[in-house]
């Protein structure tokens, strides 16, 4: 088991490694500037990111080493820990903002709700691989899924942390569709939600949640609240033009206009500073990066492979579209990060252990390790 | 080698269907669809903002991030002629907000209403007062601010975003309120002053000249406004000045006044709580040395604007603060308008200088009776003797002589009935009445009686009390009327000197010149002689030529027969001194106008009389302690 079959290195995915390390490389850099300059107090953000990486990459490491298989076993208690851990925030968490997101672990404050989204794709993608429907989903079926995804749902939304919420709804959308549903499944799941949705703005969300809604809507609204950060963060990337303003010469970030800047609005900075061709350098980058993975999902063995595959594409997905739709003022601010670049012990560490995922289906497309182990029990 | 239980079920649990997986992975495609519409949605955003639009919001970047400050210039000083300090600057502290800085402006004038033990509705009308101007331009909170109040808000600055605090120049005034009303006060610009003025000297929230040389003189005094352009961030805090360019000090004006003299002036007028107006003129140059209307304008309380109740003090004041009385009030000249009768009579030839006239005390004329002052009448009176003792009788009949409208004529030679131009707000010019004056007014017919009025300084007739005083110099110095002149010159702050003011000559008497030593030699009397009106001006080593005069108020019978201390205040007479001196070359002419102040001689005349002493007092000393030493 833990002997490294040479085949597996040959089989490793060393281009979505590289694409990988480019990707958190421009991110750093970039978390350098967004938090120039340093802070005297405490560990800058970008040597704390830094350290956090190279925990990520032994846990990339550290999962290569096991079948992906083996998440088939692992789900469930994984899935229970995090709901306690979601339960202790609730109950023990640090709060900021008005919102109770965090355990305290010494070196780094633990988000749980992070780790949640990564605990659902895992789960799901169990779930679906094991039940095959040529027609697809019935109502029936569907309900263990609903429920399983509905626990940790609520759980942030208690916190309140709606964007993660979202982001838990959106993968489980994304996988339910790609696992194939009936239409009447369909019917009923657009019913229930635009009914659940309804209910929810009126007794679930709270006033700043709606404004931030509304926000979005009408933007004039609020010029110094929500939609001043829009606005400020439209200029930062606008004011960057076709080359940008040159490395850590923003102004727009360093002189405060950005809120938020090293986390959600990482890639404002990015925007402002290296312009339309840094971002597109960079977005081509990160897309590559993207399109390796459902490659990856194309190529897996088998379809637990590809349904964490493809799940784990989808979460990073959505999380960036979502961030930069935001960043370029299409969504509301709704708090979700952009992986890898924004800085976040907990997003970071829960991207790198997906891509770890994503890394170990492609590794073991070939099915050796399986052979192995079928041989020898024969 | 790891052995679990359920590894076979698992073997079980993953083996499929190979079609079933094709068709799954045919979704993949599908997925990648959605990705790569996404990223060109993104994309296209990015060039959008980039690229289409990036001018426009690297504009709004530099806007964010460079806040212009104007500073305030510091206004022109106003020195006295002998180069003494009146007016100058000095910095203020005013705590200021920028509506734009602040993200709650409500909260935060909340805060710092309960910091600083503040009003906050006062606060808010101050804001609603900036409704409509541009968020970045400051709204002034509180004005001239305390030691204790700058060191708190610029030591908490960090809890108040968008509140400042802004030095500003403000005026200092270094003999209190002397010579408001000539120097005049300043106030924030108007809405209808700016709409009128070029905006790019002035903005609102400026202050502006609004009265006096400070209103007349603007654009010398004003200056010119620097900037300064500082790196802001988001939270209004400057981090870093990029340019800065310093103002430029208005230019300084140099009067002609005597701050020394105005002030001895201005505490006899206080000091006797009187209403009026004191004139001091150098003869022969129309250089104005005195220019004091009491009550003072209270320079003083129109700094950082003035409050609604002082205003409505000045405003109900029944003594009319607000009013320049050296130029903006007219009185009846009353008998120091004698002096034009006297030299129309002698010019036009219907008397010289032996004429006498009897005066039994009262004169009929038509079938009126027109009274002397005197009731006993002074019998027979020459020309000296009727300027000495103000005899109307014999002026009454030398203005019939004359007649009205040659009378006009030589009150205009001496500065009457017009504008002198002299650089103050709002001066009437008075009014010398003739014939077509009436008929164009009244549309009826002169009476020849009314003559008789005009020619004792009654009646139509008004002067302003400069007028009088431009009068004696022209008495005084020969026949020569100046200009009344109140600016020395105009310095740049460097000190050079861009206008300097030469003496104006407005009009000269030519072959009448030789009858006007007979007319000074009456108004020495006054002084001077035995019987003068005016004997208690008298200073021992100064002959004084001078002409009292009281202008009637009312002419109401049912005071006739009170005592004058019995009569109410605002049904008093006018009391008129004006005089030159010295008599042998005189120097300076000195009007003094106490209003409701019964008699010139004694209502006016000290005054005039503690003027000559101040200006003349070095040579008195020593005229003095000459006589000491010769009686000796």
């Amino acid at each position: 088991m833990f002997r490294i079959d040479r085949r597996f290195l040959k089989s490793f995915d060393w281009l979505m490694l590289v694409l990988l390390l480019a990707v958190s490389g421009m991110a750093l850099m970039n978390l350098y500037s967004a938090s120039y300059p340093p802070s005297p107090w405490g560990m800058p953000p970008y040597i704390k990111q830094c350290y956090l990486f190279l925990m990520g990459m032994m846990g990339i490491l550290f999962i290569l080493c096991f079948d992906y298989k083996e998440l088939h076993f692992w789900n469930y208690p994984f899935y229970i820990f995090i709901i306690i851990l979601l339960l202790l925030v609730l109950v023990a968490g640090n709060s900021a903002g008005g919102a109770q997101r965090w355990i305290n672990l010494g070196f780094f404050k633990l988000q749980p709700s992070e780790l949640a989204k990564l605990m659902m794709v895992v789960t799901l993608a169990s779930y679906y691989s094991r039940k095959e429907e040529e027609l697809g989903y019935g109502i029936k079926e569907m309900v263990t899924p609903v429920l399983l995804t509905g626990l940790p749902f609520l759980l942030i939304l208690k916190q309140p942390d709606l964007g993660t919420a979202l982001m838990l709804g959106i993968i489980f959308v994304s996988m339910t569709v790609f696992a194939k549903v009936r239409w009447q499944t369909y019917a009923v799941g657009v019913i229930l939600g635009s009914g659940a949705g309804v209910f929810a703005w009126f007794y679930l969300l709270r006033p700043y949640q709606k404004r931030r809604i509304e926000t979005l809507l009408n933007p004039a609204k609020d010029p110094m609240g929500q939609g001043y950060q829009i606005l400020q963060s439209k200029i930062a990337v606008g004011s960057g033009g076709i080359s940008g303003k040159g490395y850590l010469e923003g102004t727009q970030g360093h002189l405060h206009f950005l809120p938020e800047r090293h986390t959600d609005f990482a890639f404002s900075v990015w925007g402002e500073e290296q312009g339309f061709t840094g971002s597109l350098i960079f977005l081509i980058t990160y897309f590559s990066m993207l399109f390796l993975g459902l490659y990856a999902a194309m190529t897996a063995r088998d379809r637990f492979g590809v349904f964490l595959s493809f799940g784990v594409v989808m979460l990073i997905f959505w999380q960036a579209v979502i961030n930069l739709l935001m960043i370029l003022g299409f969504l509301p601010v709704v708090g979700i990060p952009l992986p890898l670049v924004s800085y976040g012990g907990s997003s970071l560490l829960t991207t790198l252990l997906a891509l770890g995922i994503l890394l170990n289906v492609r590794m073991r497309r070939f099915q050796i390790g399986q052979n192995i182990e079928k041989v020898k029990q024969k | 080698m790891m052995k679990w239980s359920h590894y076979k079920n698992l073997e079980e649990l993953t083996e499929h269907d190979d079609a079933e997986l094709d068709a799954l992975k045919r979704r993949i495609v599908f997925a990648g669809l959605v990705v790569l519409f996404f990223m060109a949605i993104i994309l296209g955003r990015l060039w959008f903002l980039q690229i289409y639009k990036g001018d426009e919001y690297r504009d709004r970047a530099d806007n964010n991030r460079v806040r212009m400050r104007e500073i305030v210039a510091p206004r022109g000083n106003i020195l006295d002629s002998k180069g003494r300090e009146m007016v100058t600057n000095r910095p203020s502290f005013n705590v200021v907000l920028v509506r734009e800085d602040s993200n709650n402006v409500d909260e935060l004038l909340k805060k710092l209403a309960v910091a600083l033990d503040l009003d906050i509705s006062e606060l808010w009308e101050k804001l609603r007062d900036a409704e409509g101007k541009p968020r970045h331009i400051p709204v002034r909170l509180l004005e001239d601010v305390d030691w204790e109040t700058l060191a708190y808000v610029e030591n908490h600055n960090q809890e108040f975003p968008g509140i400042r605090v802004e030095t500003i120049p403000t005026r200092v005034y270094h003999y209190e309120n002397l010579a408001g009303h000539a120097i005049g006060y300043l106030g924030e610009i108007s809405k209808k002053e700016l709409a009128k003025r070029d905006l790019n000297i002035y903005t609102g929230g400026d202050l502006i000249g609004k009265s006096g040389l400070e209103r007349l003189r603007e654009p010398d005094l004003r200056g010119e406004k620097g900037s300064s352009s500082s790196e802001v961030n988001a939270k209004g805090f400057e981090q870093q000045l990029l340019k800065s360019e310093e103002p430029l000090p208005g230019n300084d004006i140099q009067l002609t006044l005597d701050a020394e003299l105005q002030k001895v002036a201005e505490d006899l007028m206080a000091g006797g709580d009187k209403a009026g107006a004191v004139v001091a003129m150098e003869v022969k140059t129309g250089r104005m040395l005195v220019l004091a209307s009491n009550p003072v304008l209270p320079l003083d309380q129109f700094v950082g604007g003035i409050s609604h109740k002082n205003w409505n003090a000045l405003l109900e004041n029944p003594k009319h603060p607000l009013i320049n009385k050296v130029v903006q009030a007219m009185y009846p000249p009353g008998s120091t308008y004698k002096m034009i009768t006297a030299m129309a009579g002698l010019a036009t030839g219907v008397i010289n200088k032996d004429t006498v006239l009897y005066c039994p005390g009262h004169y009929y004329f038509g079938k009126r009776r027109y009274h002397c002052w005197k009731r006993g009448g002074h019998g027979a009176v020459n020309l000296k003797r009727a300027i000495s003792e103000s005899c109307d009788v014999y002026f009454y009949q030398v203005g019939l002589r004359v007649g009205v409208d040659r009378l006009a004529e030589y009150a205009g030679k001496f500065g009457l009935g017009h504008k002198s131009g002299i650089e103050m707000e709002h001066e009437k010019s008075g009014l010398t009445p003739t014939k077509d004056w009436k008929k164009k007014k009244y549309k009826r017919k002169w009476q020849e009686g009314e003559t008789l009025s005009v020619a004792i300084g009654q009646g139509f007739n008004l002067a302003t009390p400069l007028q009088i005083c431009q009068m004696t110099a022209t008495i005084a110095n020969g026949g020569t009327q100046y200009r009344p002149q109140l600016i020395e010159k105009i310095t740049d702050p460097d000190g050079n000197v861009l206008e300097q003011f030469e003496p104006v000559v407005v009009d000269e008497l030519k072959g009448e010149k030789k009858f006007l030593r007979l007319i000074q030699d009456g108004m020495e009397e006054v002084v001077q002689g035995r019987r003068g009106t005016a004997r208690k001006v008298r200073i021992k080593g100064l002959t004084i030529g001078g002409k009292t005069g009281t202008a009637q108020v009312v002419r109401l019978k049912q005071y006739k027969h009170l005592k004058e201390k019995d009569i109410p205040y605002k049904y008093r007479d006018h009391a008129w001194f004006t005089c030159y001196a010295p008599a042998e070359d005189p120097e300076i002419a000195v009007t003094v106008l106490v209003e409701h102040g019964l008699h010139g001689g004694s209502g006016a005349g000290p005054v005039a009389r503690a003027m000559l002493e101040a200006y003349f007092s070095d040579r008195l000393q020593q005229a003095a302690e000459a006589d000491k030493a010769k009686g000796e």
